[in-house]
């Protein structure tokens, strides 16, 4: 399979569209007659609106309606189903009443002619609000003020506090993270437009089926009468798995007025009302024997949702199979504050959940006296005991190995501050990485078609992923078609039903339903070849004998290209279907890694930097090399803000977010990459888990990455954070005592 | 890699072989109409980045409406006459009015880069810009770099060096990377391009292979530095 | 953004009378302030006097070896002009630290100078802010104020940064700001341009309504003098300042001669710190008067919840500027 090219690194097939601006993006649609919208947000935590000015607004220029809760369509709430294909993470509706649960939740829907003449008007609607001075700004408050309530993904085995006291060697240490934003460069963008009581929806979404399912609930229309399209997103990271409010505000809008409608969030919006990943406090206490051995781990959490909707960020998700340790308990808590709905950002519970178990094991080693590579390679579990399934494939050893060396850990100076470079302090950490491989069902379907090319359609989308390129190599792998003949579409629900963009399982739920659809094709090819006015007229169309192969279809030495089959009987193409279903339970289904990093830390300056990161990944096969090695380098660079910069603030007097910038909520800038970045892919395929033995590979890179950042600032400057992010105060001397007012 | 410079690969990304006149079909039906179609409305847009393929035409609003100025805009040019008001936005003009949709806003504040373009040879943020006080100027976008079919060399380095995943930035950073490579006083060290780059914002995080495609396409670009 | 009128001025004259001396006229330089407060409905000018076609982009060298900037020239142009990085490195390295590439190649002198604070408070347009609307109180002081938020020169009433890397330059090499006016033209030395919040925030700067800055015109340089910018902040690039600072110093053999300090992300004002320089005059290179020096120039400073480390971390910004600078052979001036 060495000249395969499933494995091989081409380069993206949308790749020209991207370069040349040409790829349409929700907001880039301008159906005829467009109308534009811009809303008007809270500007409290909670309370009621107790009234609007219209009036200037009205009067501004280009002003078509305005919507709110006494002027807005009845509509209903959707279930919020996955299994139905109907979920939102927010359910209550805009406009839905005069309640505000969240600062920066829509109050007003503006409708103008141009983008300029909407967003004047909204600027000249006044809103007068009965403000709740208790509005709940933050975790703290919320525990205090109405305590927790009880999550889900919880586990127990074994006796976790009765071998904690007296265990040889034990910490007991709080991990807290604050709220982060997924950011996406593409604000939210919809635009919607109605011809009849049928709905076209350009959206920028990462799973178009799910709102497409959402959207026939709430307006209470068939599905079929609904087109949800995405061909292009400028990423999500999971802002964009589930439909948010201004969806259903503007569709409902462009219902109302009669012309399409084009509405995107302003990017302060991105931080209130389409989801984040919430605050979250986490206790771990840990305990080994003598030799270094877990003997006990507890990992619970709490963390914050709205007080419209239950999310629970399910932290100790990994921690209930990544080390052995027969005494565990994993539990999840939420408590109410007055933000929006959290939701899945990038790695959702791995990501805060890895930086308290990987900060927490490398306490844990230290406190047991033995380096924290060794402790690691000593308690990682061989088999899954948190659901007594053997994993499919984990090469977790050789992953942490193979980095370790090309890092050069052996060349660590154990000793705190030991290492140094001029002004710089530098400091070695690692921490393990790991994702939950997931295969869901899906649809496809291929044809074959006359003019030498392969037309291939999903209804998942490409998010930046490389899904159009790894699924014509698929397509190209099974036919012999090179990657220029085969067209892929995909985001459009008029095709057949693919998964959400999410969880890291886009790659192993499409292609082999992809892969099948493409045998199907190939299969209805031979049935018109082997047909009474066929080429191989007679010849059993399931024959081994019968193969086909680079196009061409053979039988007893004798070949014809698969074009000739279908012009000659004055066909099409031949097309081919597919349903494939999800994984089984015979395994568990997992990827592993490691990261190794290095920090500098100038104490003169207080500056600390990122200076090289070496990661080893354990994701089955790699389908595409090129664009595999890129998801890992960008969740690196996204697992270093986490680690350094980025946090949403909150007023703790009023909930009133801070900084919902660009500018002031940092994320990692060109200046910021590491010089060095070494991602070694292991590329053992996992033929349990799908014939492609791929897992996936979107969200393990950003796994663990805080950890290591911290375990590394721990060597360099002796300092423990706890807190993400680690800012630079939370490593200097000589910080002045405040009284907090 | 072998060196691109046309449309290899647009079998792939254009969308069947459809006639002019087909595609003006799908322009004047509008989206509504095209659900029921059987080409997706998406294909509608392809031709408004296509520029090399169908050269945006010239526009001329007539006389301007009350609130209203006039202005000269040549844009990858072509040279348009445009009425605006005196709040329009260059970006917006650019997306909403003449289609030129591949510059992209992600902040609309001057956050993000995302709507880099070259206003008479120098990259700047098109948000923070009123179309009003551009009369006159020469524009060029992402869509006025290729010369017909043939890419732009940091277009074919950015596709090369898969220097983007979610493509969004890309538009913005190609036109940094552009105004990066003409420009003497930018060093060309790895350091100062990341440093000269750096109010191009990728959330995806492609900076490694950004900077690849950057230092790859200089030397390919004449006269770059 | 609301409507407004526009109108572009061909003379400073004409600019002048265009604005009158309305306070809902605004000039529109490079747009980069001006146009993000209007969009987010901070600043709702009905008049917008666009300035840019003026002839005022030289930067030209005085006979009384002063260097004269006019207003539009862009920071980029004023970073890469040769006077300016062989002369004034430190403005021309303070410059280069600021905001972005493309924001520079908009951003223009006069308006650096009068760009407005990025308090959150100030710019989210409904909590209490004394300089969005005077007498409502500061939500910063008791609220979140971590990073642009000041040490030195703060008020009961405003604890706002200026947060500008150029003006912390100018304020160490000595300027003079000129400007036109409906009275004519007239100078406001660079040190007495910006104001403090003290009582009155929402004055920010020594301009009368309707006057229009023309040039900037820096001090002849100190002789034989280095100079440089050193910026501290989380990311980096593309960040205000957590702190920074300019320093200009004169040697003889190891003693320092003379010295100019200025303070960036720590003051309501760009920060010159004359007690600081006074300290330095006459010591040993050397990291005992450097720290010394730097601990008088955040004497006094009133740290709030979030930003108490701006205190160390301005003495670092000094501390560390003044070694390089003093360590180096290569960076002397004229
Ligand atoms: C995202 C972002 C990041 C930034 N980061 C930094 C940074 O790190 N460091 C830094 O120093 N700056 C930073 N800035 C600020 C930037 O430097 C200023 O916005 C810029 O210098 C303003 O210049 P301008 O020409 O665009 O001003 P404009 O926006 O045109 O004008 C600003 C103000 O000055 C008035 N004005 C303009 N010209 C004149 C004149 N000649 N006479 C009288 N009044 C006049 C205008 O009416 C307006 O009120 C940043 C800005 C943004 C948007
Ligand atoms: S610090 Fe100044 S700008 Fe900020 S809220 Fe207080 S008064 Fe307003
Ligand atoms: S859209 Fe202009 S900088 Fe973000
Ligand atoms: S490619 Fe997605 S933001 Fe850069």
């Amino acid at each position: 399979m060495s000249d395969s090219i499933i494995g091989a690194g081409p380069k993206r097939i949308d790749g020209q569209r991207k370069v040349t601006g040409a790829a349409p993006y929700a907001a880039d649609h301008h159906p005829d007659n467009m109308a534009y919208g811009y809303g008007v947000f809270s500007t409290i935590a909670r309370g009621t609106v107790t009234g609007l000015d219209l009036d200037a607004a009205r009067q501004s220029p280009g002003v078509i309606d305005i919507f709110h809760h006494d002027h807005f369509p009845e509509l209903h709430r959707s279930p919020s189903s996955m299994a139905q294909g109907n979920k939102v993470e927010e359910t209550r509706l805009p406009f839905e009443d005069n309640q505000v649960h969240y600062e920066g939740q829509f109050v007003a829907l503006v409708v103008a002619d141009t983008f300029e003449n909407a967003r004047a008007a909204a600027r000249k609607v006044g809103v007068s609000y009965q403000r709740d001075d208790n509005a709940i700004a933050n975790l703290d408050q919320g525990v205090k003020a109405h305590g927790t309530q009880k999550g889900q993904g919880n586990h127990e085995r074994g006796d976790a506090a009765g071998n904690f006291d007296g265990a040889a060697h034990s910490i007991d240490v709080t991990y807290t993270t604050p709220v982060e934003n997924h950011n996406p460069m593409e604000m939210h963008a919809s635009v919607a437009s109605w011809e009849g009581d049928r709905l076209t929806i350009f959206e920028s979404s990462q799973g178009v089926v799910q709102q497409r399912g959402a959207l026939s609930k709430i307006f209470g229309i068939p599905q079929e009468h609904i087109r949800v399209e995405s061909p292009f997103i400028g990423s999500g990271f999971g802002s964009k798995l589930w439909m948010w409010p201004h969806a259903v505000a503007v569709s409902a809008a462009a219902r109302e007025i009669g012309r399409p409608v084009q509405l995107v969030v302003p990017r302060q919006q991105m931080f209130t009302t389409t989801g984040h990943r919430p605050e979250t406090r986490q206790r771990m206490r840990l305990a080994t024997d003598e030799r270094g051995r877990l003997v006990s781990l507890r990992h619970e959490s709490i963390n914050t949702t709205s007080f419209t909707d239950q999310y629970v960020e399910t932290c100790g998700s990994v921690t209930k199979s990544l080390y052995s340790c027969p005494n565990l308990l994993v539990s999840h808590e939420t408590t109410r504050v007055n933000r929006g709905t959290p939701t899945s950002m990038r790695a959702p519970g791995a990501a805060p959940g890895l930086f308290a178990l990987e900060s927490a094991i490398d306490e844990m080693a230290l406190a047991a006296g033995v380096d924290p590579l060794e402790f690691r390679m000593n308690n990682y579990a061989t088999r899954d005991e948190s659901q007594d399934l053997d994993f499919s494939s984990n090469h977790i050893r050789e992953a942490t190995e193979k980095a370790a060396e090309k890092f050069g850990w052996q060349d660590r100076n154990p000793e705190v501050g030991s290492m140094r470079d001029g002004h710089e302090i530098i400091g070695y950490g690692m921490a393990a990485c790991n994702w939950e491989a997931i295969k869901r069902e899906c649809e496809a379907r291929v044809s074959l078609r006359a003019d030498g090319t392969a037309y291939v359609t999903c209804a998942t989308q490409d998010i930046g992923t490389g899904t159009y390129t790894i699924i014509a190599q698929t397509v190209s792998e099974l036919t012999g078609l090179p990657l220029e003949k085969i067209t892929v579409r995909l985001g459009d629900t008029s095709y057949p039903k693919g998964p959400i963009s999410g969880g890291s399982w886009t790659t192993a739920t499409t292609l082999p339903a992809i892969a099948a659809a493409t045998r199907e094709a190939i299969k209805e090819l031979k049935g018109y070849a082997t047909g009474e006015k066929g080429d191989f007229a007679g010849v059993d169309s399931d024959s081994d004998s019968l193969t086909f192969e680079n196009g061409q279809l053979t039988h007893d030495g004798q070949s014809v290209d698969y074009v000739d089959v279908l012009k000659g009987q004055k066909l099409a193409s031949a097309d081919g279907h597919a349903h494939t279903q999800g994984a089984d339970d015979k395994y568990s289904y997992r990827s592993f890694g490691a990261h190794f990093v290095e920090v500098r830390w100038d104490p003169g300056i207080s500056n600390l930097r990122v200076s090289r990161v070496v990661s080893a990944i354990d994701v089955g096969r790699v389908i595409n090399s090129m664009t595999a090695r890129n998801q890992v380098e960008g969740a690196i660079v996204m697992g270093l803000g986490m680690a350094h910069f980025e946090a949403t603030e909150y007023d703790a007097r009023n909930g009133r977010p801070v900084n919902n910038n660009y500018a002031e909520y940092v994320v990692p800038v060109h200046a910021d990459q590491p010089p060095e970045v070494d991602v070694i892919l292991l590329d053992y395929p996992d033929l349990a888990f799908n014939e492609f033995g791929a897992r996936g590979i979107g969200e393990i890179g950003i796994t663990g990455m805080a950890a290591a950042v911290a375990n590394a600032v721990y060597h360099a400057t002796g300092k423990r954070i706890r807190d993400l992010p680690i800012f630079k105060e939370k490593l200097m001397e000589n910080v002045p005592e405040v009284q907090s007012a | 890699m072998s060196d691109h410079h046309n449309n290899e690969g647009l079998g792939v990304e254009t969308f069947d072989a459809r006639s002019p006149s087909r595609r003006r079909f799908l322009k004047t039906m509008g989206a509504s109409s095209l659900a029921a179609a059987t080409a997706p409305a998406w294909a509608q847009i392809a031709q408004a980045g296509q520029q090399q393929k169908e050269p945006v035409e010239p526009r001329d609003d007539g006389a301007p409406a009350e609130g209203e100025q006039q202005i000269q805009l040549t844009v990858n040019g072509v040279a348009h006459t445009l009425n605006v008001k005196p709040n329009a936005v260059l970006l917006d003009v650019l997306r909403d009015r003449l289609m030129l949709t591949g510059t992209k806003k992600g902040c609309d504040q001057g956050q993000c880069g995302a709507c880099t373009l070259l206003v008479n040879d120098t990259a700047i943020n098109s948000c923070l810009s009123l179309a009003v006080s551009h009369d006159g100027d020469e524009i060029t976008t992402i869509e006025g770099l290729s010369q017909g079919d043939e890419l732009h060399p940091v277009q074919v380095a950015f596709w090369a060096h898969d220097a983007y995943q979610c493509g969004y930035c890309t538009s913005g950073q190609i036109m940094s990377a552009v105004a990066i490579l003409n420009d003497d006083n930018i060093g060309s060290d790895d350091a100062s391009v990341r440093e000269a780059m750096s109010g191009n914002i990728c959330r995806c995080g492609a900076y490694k292979n950004i900077l690849a495609a950057v230092q790859d396409a200089r030397g390919k670009m004449e006269g770059a530095s | 953004m609301r409507e407004f009128d526009y109108a572009r001025a061909d003379s400073p004259r004409q600019a002048v009378s265009t604005h009158g001396r309305s306070e809902q006229a605004a000039y529109l330089a490079g747009g980069t302030t001006l146009l993000d407060l209007v969009k987010i409905d901070i600043m709702r000018p009905d008049q917008v006097v666009d300035i840019n076609r003026l002839d005022l982009n030289q930067i030209e060298t005085l006979n009384d070896g002063r260097t004269r900037i006019g207003a539009l020239v862009t920071n980029t142009a004023l970073a890469r002009d040769d006077r300016i990085k062989n002369e004034y490195a430190v403005l021309s390295e303070a410059l280069l630290s600021g905001a972005t590439t493309q924001l520079r190649n908009k951003a223009t002198t006069a308006g650096n100078v009068m760009q407005r604070v990025r308090c959150p408070y100030f710019r989210d347009g409904v909590s209490s802010c004394n300089k969005r609307e005077p007498g409502s109180g500061c939500a910063a002081i008791k609220g979140h104020n971590r990073s642009v938020h000041a040490v030195l020169g703060t008020s009961e009433q405003c604890i706002a940064t200026h947060p500008s890397d150029m003006c912390v330059a100018m304020a160490a090499i000595g300027a003079t700001v000129t400007v036109e006016g409906p009275d004519g033209q007239r100078d406001i030395g660079f040190l007495d341009f910006h104001l403090l919040p003290g009582d009155t925030p929402e004055r920010e700067h020594a301009l009368k309504p309707g006057e229009l800055i023309t040039h900037v015109t820096l001090d002849a340089p100190l002789e034989n003098s280095r100079s440089g910018y050193l910026k501290l902040r989380d990311r980096a690039s593309y960040q205000f300042a957590l702190a920074s600072s300019a320093v200009i110093v004169t040697l003889e053999g190891d003693t320092i001669t003379n010295a100019r300090v200025a303070l960036g992300g720590v003051g309501t004002k760009p920060w010159r710190a004359l007690e600081a320089e006074k300290a330095l005059k006459g010591q040993k290179i050397g990291e005992a008067s450097f720290t010394h020096a730097a601990g008088i120039a955040f004497k006094g400073a009133t740290p709030y919840a979030h930003n108490a480390f701006k205190i160390p971390l301005g003495q670092q910004a000094i501390v560390r500027n003044l070694t390089t600078l003093t360590a180096q052979e290569d960076r002397r001036t004229s």
